[in-house]
């Protein structure tokens, strides 16, 4: 059995502060897995490194058991993964559509014949228009296609950076926080999209969040980390009753 | 479901309106400029103006690609602008070429030099950027003073404009002038609408984002500094054959790197019609004060200032506000007209 | 020869680097690449020239004067210009400060006209012998004074109250308010400061060049290549990169010929940005920009 996204032994620090120590971790196909740990823990920093933003000192990243750390960030979404932001990263200036069709990047096709306007363009581009009205209708996003995103509110921005993930078809999306800072129905909305997105579309995802009960309704496989190592891992029963993971979380002497 | 659908097709049919709407304001103002010089009152001076002012525009709209829509700042376009006009002088002096092939050599040499220039500049933040192309428009100027080919200050004089093999005067060279503004004011506005228009605005507006969505930004950048870089280049080639002559004294000061950006900001650099007024701007302050030319000066950077307090957007984006305000209404009256009549 | 060439060059970088330094300081504290930064050393020439041709007044008390009205000037520039944008992005503060060196340029041709003016010589024209060379007493007087700046500098960033607020604002300008540090005041001081800068830089290479609108062109170009070989951040590191360029560019105009001299500086900036973007002494600046 091999996972769908492998990391081990994965090793960063800044400066002498080490904010991953040997991460390994697994995150199996067709699967939603979370990621949690207290602040601090080191789990943007992993995010960045599976996402590329971030160089690792040590350790490999294997997607499909291919190793990625010598890739650049734009080529990772060529291997079908995608990820969100922890604290939104829309492009602001555009609309809705537009920025699920950015989001569609790697379709393209060739950027010259595209800049031209060529026919074989022309297909590719009213495709793309298709499937990204399609996408935002199931994310309910419908109305809003033709706003710009910076005047939309916060749960509807998050539902356009999914949207904007998914236009890519990958199948495996990294996501960041995606319920932090919604209220309780934006945040139970995201919980039956992401939901949806796995069963529906198939796809893998791997999500960090701080949402307790979101991670422990929403994963079927949880990573705890702590102070930049692996601390545990389980199913969210498994977890929620693991010592170490409740020591972490309130302090030892709890 | 099948109320959403005719709400669906009312708004995508008023979208084609508005469509329609633009290409023919478009259109009535291009036929306008190509009736111009039959106008009442237009004097035979003027179709030089037009086309001087054609040539800013033009060069503006290469700065709009690089600073409005990809959101890279260039203080140096003024280099492009003499490596456009120094190529296609020297391709007419020594091998008396066409004029169109002037145009074209002179974007494509520009292009490339851009290419160059941009391997090394992109991997640089703006303010690095800033200071690395103005360095640059320097460099070009100090080349054409003191390599020995450019002549220097004395200049190179060039023969009356040949194009297509007919001699053309001011009002040949003013048609000219508006073939080339319209087919690259299409050109942009295929970009800005494309996929790599996206990218570009994309890499603008959030760099992370866009290269998690797989835009390469070394490729992308690099392509929409050689494209700019084109675009000023052709505006160089009708800079140098509009009056016949290069030279260093023209080509070696910072004004044209400056002018171009001042007109992409007051004008608004991420938007159509910007490098428009901000090209008009631009020359014809100088023109109006004639007499007071350090008036002028005095009078773009006051406008520069207000527009930045007052209307950062520029000014074509202050005089779409309303028209685009009013399609809004349209559009939401279509929306939710709709919904009231099928209500009762 | 070559020594010669070296201390002569070393005598123009000392000019650069004040420009250097006011670019950085500007720089560090508001995100802004101020364009306008050679024009307050040309008004301040003019006025210097001013108060010694048309009033007859004193070298020195014309120098104190100049620097008097370009501190004013750089406050009044923060004041009505750069304040009420000073949250934009830094392409909007450097785009205005164009629009300050666009009026600048135009008032000084307005009152001065664009021909260009010398400026009343008062030193002793004939060379000194200084370490196995040959160099005017202009060029090491404007040496002494660059110096003397600098060790003023050095004491007002390390001792003075409003020095130290200054780099806890570089540092980090949020938690200097917090720390209850008069952030807009020392905003106002950097502009004073960069005022203060360019009023000695002007008067000082006035004898050296000539006075004219355009005449802090060449030299801003050069004060910006400085400033980025410190990162735009660091000042010891600008002052190097202005010592080396002037060194640099004063070997180049003299073996190679007067043509080189003004590409020099290009081509230090592409090597530079080419090879080590975040200055020559790997300081990372702190804000993205």
């Amino acid at each position: 059995m091999s996972a769908h996204l492998h990391c081990e032994n994965v090793t960063v620090s800044f400066g002498g502060v080490v904010a991953c120590n040997k991460i390994s971790l697994d995150v199996e196909e067709g699967k939603v897995v979370g990621l949690i740990g207290p602040n601090g823990a080191g789990k943007t920093t992993l995010f960045n490194v599976l996402s590329r933003f971030q160089n690792v000192d040590e350790g490999e990243v294997y997607l499909r058991d291919k190793p990625i750390t010598g890739l650049k960030a734009h080529q990772i979404i060529q291997l079908g993964m995608a990820r969100t932001f922890q604290n939104i990263n829309l492009f602001n200036e555009q609309t809705t559509l537009d920025n699920i069709l950015i989001g569609a990047h790697r379709l393209l096709g060739n950027p010259f014949a595209d800049m031209l306007a060529l026919p074989s363009s022309r297909r590719i581009e009213a495709k793309l228009r298709d499937r990204a009205v399609q996408l935002a209708e199931s994310l309910h996003l419908q109305g809003e296609l033709d706003n710009l995103v910076r005047n939309l509110p916060y749960g509807m921005q998050k539902r356009v950076e999914l949207a904007r993930a998914l236009a890519a078809e990958p199948d495996i999306i990294l996501l960041d926080e995606p319920v932090a800072g919604c209220n309780e129905e934006e945040t139970s909305e995201l919980k039956a999209i992401i939901k949806r997105v796995n069963e529906e579309f198939g796809i893998t995802i791997l999500l960090v969040e701080h949402d307790m009960s979101m991670v422990m309704t929403v994963c079927d496989y949880i990573h705890v980390i702590n102070f930049g190592a692996n601390l545990a891992d389980g199913t969210p029963s498994d977890i929620q009753t693991n010592r170490d993971v409740i020591n972490a979380y309130l302090g030892e002497d709890h | 479901m099948a109320e959403q659908n005719t709400i669906q097709t009312r708004t995508d049919k008023l979208k084609q309106k508005f469509g329609r709407q633009n290409w023919l304001a478009a259109g009535v103002l291009f036929l306008a400029a190509l009736a111009f010089p039959i106008f009442p009152g237009v004097e035979g001076w003027m179709a030089s103006q037009a086309s001087l002012i054609i040539l800013y525009i033009i060069a503006a709209q290469g700065v709009s690609v690089l600073t409005g829509y990809t959101g890279l700042v260039t203080v140096g376009h003024g280099g492009f602008l003499a490596i456009g006009a120094y190529t296609s002088a020297l391709l007419t002096k020594y091998f008396a070429v066409d004029l169109l092939v002037g145009i074209i050599a002179g974007g494509l040499m520009a292009a490339f030099i851009g290419f160059l220039l941009g391997l090394i500049f992109l991997r640089l933040s703006g303010a690095f950027m800033a200071i690395g192309t103005l360095g640059f428009a320097f460099f070009i100027g100090t080349v054409a003073n003191n390599v020995p080919i450019f002549q220097g200050r004395e200049g190179i004089s060039l023969p009356p404009n040949r194009i297509l093999g007919l001699e053309i005067e001011d009002l040949g060279f003013y048609y000219v002038s508006l073939f080339t503004i319209g087919l690259i004011t299409l050109f942009i506005y295929g970009i800005v609408r494309s996929g790599v228009g996206r990218a570009f605005m994309a890499l603008r507006d959030s760099e992370r984002a866009a290269e998690s969505a797989g835009i390469n930004r070394v490729f992308y950048r690099t392509l929409a500094f050689s494209i700019s870089a084109f675009i000023t280049g052709v505006a160089g080639v009708l800079n140098a054959h509009i009056v016949n002559y290069v030279s260093a004294e023209v080509y070696a000061d910072i004004w044209y790197s400056v002018d171009f950006l001042v007109a992409t900001v007051v004008g608004g650099s991420a938007v159509l019609m910007g490098p428009f007024i901000g090209g008009i701007f631009v020359v014809m302050v100088p023109f109006f004060f004639e007499t007071l030319a350090d008036f002028a000066y005095i009078l773009k950077g006051v406008v520069l200032i207000a527009v930045l307090l007052m209307a950062p957007a520029g000014i074509a984006d202050l005089l779409a506000r309303p028209f685009r305000a009013l399609r809004r209404r349209q559009l939401e009256q279509a929306e939710t007209g709709s919904t009231n009549e099928a209500k009762p | 020869m070559f020594g010669q060439q070296v201390i002569s060059g070393l005598a123009t970088g000392s000019l650069y680097a004040l420009t250097a330094v006011a670019v950085v300081v500007v720089f560090r504290n508001t995100r802004t690449i101020n364009l306008a930064q050679g024009d307050f050393s040309m008004i301040g020439a003019f006025m210097a020239l001013i108060f010694i041709k048309d009033l007859g007044l004193n070298y020195y008390v014309s120098l104190g004067l100049a620097v008097v009205f370009c501190i004013g000037l750089g406050i009044l520039v923060e004041r009505l210009v750069m304040r009420p944008i000073a949250d934009s992005d830094w392409l909007t503060l450097f785009t205005a400060t164009l629009g300050v060196y666009y009026i600048l340029h135009g008032v000084a041709g307005w009152f001065w006209g664009r021909d260009t003016k010398a400026f009343p010589v008062t030193f002793d024209p004939t060379p000194i012998k200084v370490i196995g060379g040959l160099l005017s007493q202009g060029h090491l007087i404007n040496m002494a004074w660059a110096v003397a700046i600098g060790a003023a500098l050095y004491y007002f960033f390390k001792y003075t109250k409003q020095g130290i607020a200054m780099r806890a604002v570089t540092d980090d300008p949020e938690t200097a308010e917090l720390m209850g540090i008069p952030v807009r005041f020392i905003v106002l001081l950097t502009w004073g400061m960069a005022g203060f800068l360019a009023a000695f830089v002007g008067v000082l290479i006035a004898p050296i060049i000539y006075v004219a609108p355009e005449m802090m062109d060449e030299v801003l170009i050069k004060g910006y290549v400085a400033a980025v070989f410190g990162g735009l951040y660091s000042i010891p590191g600008a002052i190097v990169g202005a010592l080396l360029i002037g060194v640099t560019e004063n070997l180049a105009g003299g073996y190679l010929g007067s043509e080189f001299k003004t590409v020099t500086a290009f081509i230090m900036i592409v090597m530079l940005l080419a090879f080590r973007p975040q200055g020559l002494f790997g300081i990372q600046h702190r804000r993205e920009v």
